[in-house]
């Protein structure tokens, strides 16, 4: 860059910083800008849904591409907004703050998972562009309609499948940050009830996903290759699609309420000058919301024809769930009551959401009722209840967490005026919009209907209002960005802490320093309101030993692989399967984790004393393991459920046990192999530690080449287009196949890294997660020749 | 905007003559009393909540308001551990009551009733079958049912996931492919009840719709009686050429389940107080716009148009389909829910 008269940032060098920066504050600020952005557009195409609904028999959006803007509609709202903004967006930027850390665990892939959940979002929005179009089978996708529907079908699998990545990375991330990284004397009971939030969302999140991942991988197998579980034709039951799909996706409404809840109770406590009402009993309530929350999804199939039995008691948890729920809600009340309030816009938001959530959990109830949900179920009721708790609930969420922390990102006030505008007409428009669409369920229409008749009294009126509701909603989001644009144009400059508030993040400058603190934190933490108590003891803060202050390196390859791995999306999507350029893109990202690998995290190496004793890879890792073992469980499951009920047959000609065996001995022995290397490692035993890594990895190659010879006969012996079990065979041990080539893509770079001299006594690169990921492969691998090759 | 105001206007006028009143609450069949006595109890308990939550939250805001110039801090409370209990085991009770009412009222609608009157319905993209099986006749896209006589629909799907919704008589049940799902229920009503498609199966999912036709029990039975028994009167004898050269393919007209379903059942298209599974009403004048061009009133449609055909021959078929009827019956005089 030429030296110039005026220091002047150009705009390639404030593009180059975005895309190779790690600092959690940028990440978050780049989440909560992109979830905001998919919040506007996801609006967008709301206003033409409710124009198109304002008359009947209208002619604005019909057929195809009414279904394609409902999907995109749905689809934005929970995947890119309102799951990322309260979980990735403030948490990125607040959680550290809020510990007294200095980042994440895991700068790097903290980076990688923002850059692939961007990509996900290209992924789904780029569909509009190709003939197929968009996709227009719902949110929901379900099985035949998804596997019948055009191209843009592909294009949102693949999606969810880049999404899942990025997530689940972050959730891991999130967990060894908080288990990791909170500051001396914090203990979990002591840490603001905000990072408690999005600790159960990330722990509900990695349990769950797989149903997602599931449903979604088996769909785009189907369109691709034609490989499929749920076919009747051959035996298949298009209701394990469901069961799939609502294992993850009813949890999920969960990880997208409990950030919010904590956002929610920072707010009340510090806008009415009070601590948090039952701290140990709200954390409690989350937890048995997490556990409940897994254990209810079957009340969105109580049409499908499930046994009674089985409706009965999915009736009973759904309904139990309101208790955590409502205590949550209560302690959140009991923190506004008697306290101070300062009527500022954070709060009104707090207020605005206990109505609406009240009505919103009211609602649920009625629904968990299984003979009312038979009424009520793909009505307007059900489509006035989610968007009561997610829009007027979650949603007000985000605003309350928008306005609270927006001095802290931006550095700059908003003008209360606008604020305080801005919710009024986002709480009259929701209003508008929504109650009459609680009648229209009662009136008995269906959702997702392009058009509806005139001759039905009463739609025709309520719609119509309805509509009116969302142009306030529409004028409420104009003004929202002229607040946003106000305020970073000529807002007045944020003091540290504008609200007074208790937790850590307001000890910082606004914005805060790249390194976040500048004093050393004292030990003692009497709550989870250290300001309030230091101040309170008359702590003084000592200001920090720069030469103590360690900042990772900013990096280019997170970018990098994000960017490949959504090439090699793209082509999946596109292409028909196999094709040359899934290879390439592949091989392209492989490269880029290399260069991460052997790429030095910190420019001077830093003995990283982290809570647990355990190192971040290595908590990081056993997080994020949790939802591999999920995955494996849960079509392991749908596979128990198909063989054992008969439509799953084994074929005459299938794969020979002794092969089996003998892969057993290869992957078994690996594993010993690479527990006795890394001994060998903590022993300062270095070559001994090389040599065994290296015998891991030929034990895998030799693995997955015999894996690959078996494949490739079974594959010319068999049809999963007319066998079931053989469907079930490809996608499961075929996916193991994958974590082979994973796992030891990863014992690859632990010993690129160890042969150039990376891995020492205290810093074990690679190693570790990648063992401990070759543990897990090796373990499934067990269940599997017991499932698959003697069964 | 004009548009707007134009069919506000317009439905004011159709409100007053010929508006269905559709609404779950509808007590016409004891599955649908059942509801009503759940929601009942639910709207009691919500009222109480509400009133309660609401009150705390509005008193809140008024009497807790900082004032300009207040000082101090308010008392610092950590809690309240007797409150919390409180607070959780009422709920507790209230779910419990609910819960308990549900799975009681959810047993007794699931009941198989014996003796019921089957009925297999099938849907298809765009449009419902319904077969007869135990009085041997076929009808599509309207279901003409007895007034108070035990009904069990059989349900199920031929292409993607349906879902069987008539809320003024009783739930829905889904359309699987492979698959059968049960609704069981007396329609206590005469009445011609709008019926819904309630899972999204393509573009043309809000078109989609059916009719459910109680009629009285004699009513019924000098139908069943024509329909056992049907020979398919001609009208018109050119109608009838127009149909078996362009119509015959798809669709049957002897009021029976033929070998292969690809179309509806027109047998008593003339009895139809509504066009296109539902979605206009039957008039000559509707039957012959549809003709001419399915895809404008329903995207996505697997029946071909016919802009091919000259104006008299398709005013000869619609005379002909216009006279597929039994005589005797007028469904259009049923009350509209």
């Amino acid at each position: 860059m030429a030296i110039t008269a005026k220091p002047k940032t150009s705009a390639w060098a404030v593009l180059w910083d975005l895309l190779t920066t790690v600092d959690h504050k940028k990440i978050g600020l780049m989440y909560t800008a992109t979830a905001f952005f998919a919040f506007a557009l996801a609006g967008v195409f709301s206003l033409l849904i409710r124009a198109q609904l304002a008359v009947p028999n209208n002619t604005l959006l019909t057929g195809e591409q009414y279904n394609q803007v409902l999907t995109l509609h749905g689809a934005t709202m929970l995947f890119f907004f309102i799951i990322q903004a309260g979980l990735t967006g403030f948490g990125n930027f607040v959680v550290p703050l809020m510990l007294g850390a200095r980042d994440v665990a895991l700068p790097r892939v903290n980076a990688f998972s923002y850059w692939a959940f961007l990509g996900a979002i290209l992924l789904a929005l780029m569909s509009f562009f190709f003939p197929g179009g968009a996709p227009a089978v719902g949110w929901t996708f379900y099985y035949p309609f998804s596997v019948q529907s055009g191209s843009g079908v592909n294009f949102y699998m693949a999606a969810i499948l880049l999404l899942g990545f990025s997530s689940l990375l972050g959730n891991a991330n999130f967990i060894a940050t908080i288990y990791n990284l909170r500051a001396q004397g914090m203990s979990m009971w002591k840490m603001p009830m905000y990072v408690w939030s999005v600790f159960a969302a990330s722990v509900l999140n990695l349990f769950s996903l797989a149903g997602l991942t599931a449903a979604t991988l088996l769909v785009l197998l189907d369109r691709k290759i034609g490989l499929t579980w749920f076919n009747p034709d051959i035996g298949g039951d298009p209701v394990l699609f469901q069961q799939f799909f609502w294992f993850y996706s009813h949890p999920t409404v969960y990880v997208m309420l409990l950030p919010y809840l904590g956002i929610l109770a920072e707010v009340a406590s510090t806008f009415a000058r009070k601590p948090l009402f039952g701290y140990k009993q709200m954390v409690w309530a989350q937890m048995g919301i997490v556990v409940l929350g897994t254990m209810v999804w079957a009340h969105h199939m109580f049409t499908v024809g499930e046994s009674t039995i089985f409706q009965i008691a999915f009736a009973f948890f759904t309904a139990l769930i309101a208790v955590p729920t409502g205590v949550k809600l209560f302690n959140l009340i009991g923190t506004l009551w008697g306290g101070h309030l300062q009527m500022k816009t954070p709060l009104l938001w707090v207020l605005g959401f206990i109505f609406n959530f009240l009505l919103g959990g009211i609602t649920g109830v009625m629904l968990s009722m299984t003979p009312l949900d038979y009424q009520f179920h793909d009505s307007y009721f059900v489509v006035a209840h989610f968007h009561n708790v997610l829009m007027a609930g979650s949603g007000f969420g985000a605003f309350a967490g928008l306005y609270y922390w927006w001095p802290k990102m931006t550095g700059r006030m908003y003008d209360e005026r606008l604020g305080k505008l801005h919710f009024w007409l986002f709480l009259v428009g929701y209003l508008v919009v929504f109650l009459p669409q609680y009648a229209l369920g009662f009136l008995g229409m269906p959702r997702r209907y392009y058009t509806y008749n005139a001759d039905i009294a009463g739609w025709p009126e309520l719609n119509f209002i309805s509509t009116v509701g969302a142009f306030i909603l529409g004028l409420g989001g104009l003004v929202w960005i002229y607040a946003m644009w106000k305020s970073l144009r000529s807002g007045e400059k944020a003091p540290d802490n504008p609200w007074g508030g208790y937790t850590l993040e307001w000890l910082t400058a606004s914005p805060p320093k790249a390194h976040n603190f500048d004093v050393e934190l004292p030990k003692e933490f009497p709550s989870e309101r250290p300001l309030y108590d230091w101040a309170k003891k008359g702590v003084e803060l000592k200001p920090e030993d720069p030469s103590h202050i360690h900042l990772p390196n900013s990096s280019f390859w997170p970018f990098y692989a994000a960017a490949t791995l959504f090439a090699f999306f793209v082509s999946v999507a596109a292409l028909p399967v196999p094709n040359v350029w899934m290879w390439v893109f592949l091989a392209l990202f492989a490269y880029g984790l290399v260069r991460w690998a052997l790429e030095d995290e910190y420019s001077h190496p830093v003995e990283h004393h982290t809570l647990s004793g355990k190192s971040n890879a290595w908590m990081g890792m056993a997080w994020f393991i949790v939802s591999e073992v999920g995955l494996f469980a849960i079509l392991i499951a749908g596979y128990l459920y198909l063989r054992l009920s008969g439509a799953a047959t084994p074929p005459e000609e299938r794969p020979a046990l002794w092969l089996a065996l003998l892969n057993t001995f290869f992957l078994v022995s690996s594993s010993f192999t690479v527990h006795f290397a890394h001994h060998d490692l903590r022993r300062g035993r270095f070559n001994p530690f090389r040599f065994g890594l290296l015998i891991t990895i030929v034990l895998g190659v030799l693995f997955f080449l015999f894996q690959a010879y078996e494949f490739y006969q079974f594959y010319h012996h068999s049809s999963w287009q007319e066998n079931l079990w053989t469907g079930a065979f490809f996608t499961i041990v075929g996916l193991h196949g994958l974590h082979v080539v994973i796992g030891g893509f990863g014992l690859i770079l632990a010993y690129l890294q160890a042969l150039r001299g990376k891995i020492t006594l205290h810093s074990h690169g690679t190693l570790e997660a990648a063992s401990m990921y070759w543990h897990l492969v090796d373990a499934v691998w067990l269940f599997i020749v017991v499932l698959f090759y003697v069964w | 905007m004009k548009r707007a105001f134009a069919a506000l206007s317009l439905f004011g006028l159709v409100l007053a003559q010929e508006a269905h009143r559709v609404a779950i609450t509808h007590p016409f069949s004891p599955v649908n009393r059942e509801t009503n006595f759940l929601l009942v109890w639910v709207l009691v308990f919500s009222v109480l909540i509400f009133g309660v939550v609401a009150g705390a939250l509005a008193y809140i805001t008024w009497k807790f308001r900082a004032h300009p110039g207040q000082q101090g801090e308010p008392p610092q409370i950590h809690g309240n551990d007797r409150l919390e209990v409180i607070w959780t085991l009422i709920p507790v009770a209230i779910i419990l009551v609910l819960f308990g009412l549900t799975a009681r009222a959810l047993i007794q609608v699931n009941q198989p009733i014996p003796g019921a009157m089957k009925v297999e319905v099938t849907g298809y993209q765009f449009w419902w079958d319904f077969n007869y099986p135990e009085l041997g006749f076929r009808n599509s896209n309207e279901l003409i049912l007895p007034v108070g006589v035990p009904v069990e629909l059989e349900v199920t799907s031929k292409d993607v996931i349906h879902s069987f919704w008539v809320p003024g008589l009783v739930g829905k049940q889904d359309a699987i492919p492979g698959q059968k799902t049960r609704i069981r229920f007396v329609a206590e009503n005469p009445g011609n009840y709008y019926g819904f498609c309630a899972e999204l199966c393509g573009p043309s999912h809000a078109r989609m719709l059916f009719r459910v036709l109680v009629v009285p029990k004699e009513a019924f039975d000098r139908f069943v009686e024509a329909a056992k028994g049907y020979t398919p009167p001609v009208a018109d004898a050119r109608g009838q050429e127009v149909f078996q050269q362009n119509c015959m393919a798809c669709h049957g007209v002897q009021g029976k389940m033929p070998p292969a379903v690809i179309g509806p059942e027109l047998a008593f298209l003339g009895n139809r107080v509504s066009l296109a599974a539902g979605i206009v009403d039957h008039t000559p004048e509707n039957l012959k716009a549809w003709i001419k061009d399915p895809a404008a009133m329903k995207p996505g449609t697997k029946m071909p148009g016919f802009p091919q055909l000259s104006e008299e021959d398709l005013d000869a078929l619609v005379r002909y389909l216009e006279g597929l009827k039994v005589e005797g019956l007028d469904f259009k005089a049923l009350p509209k829910f």
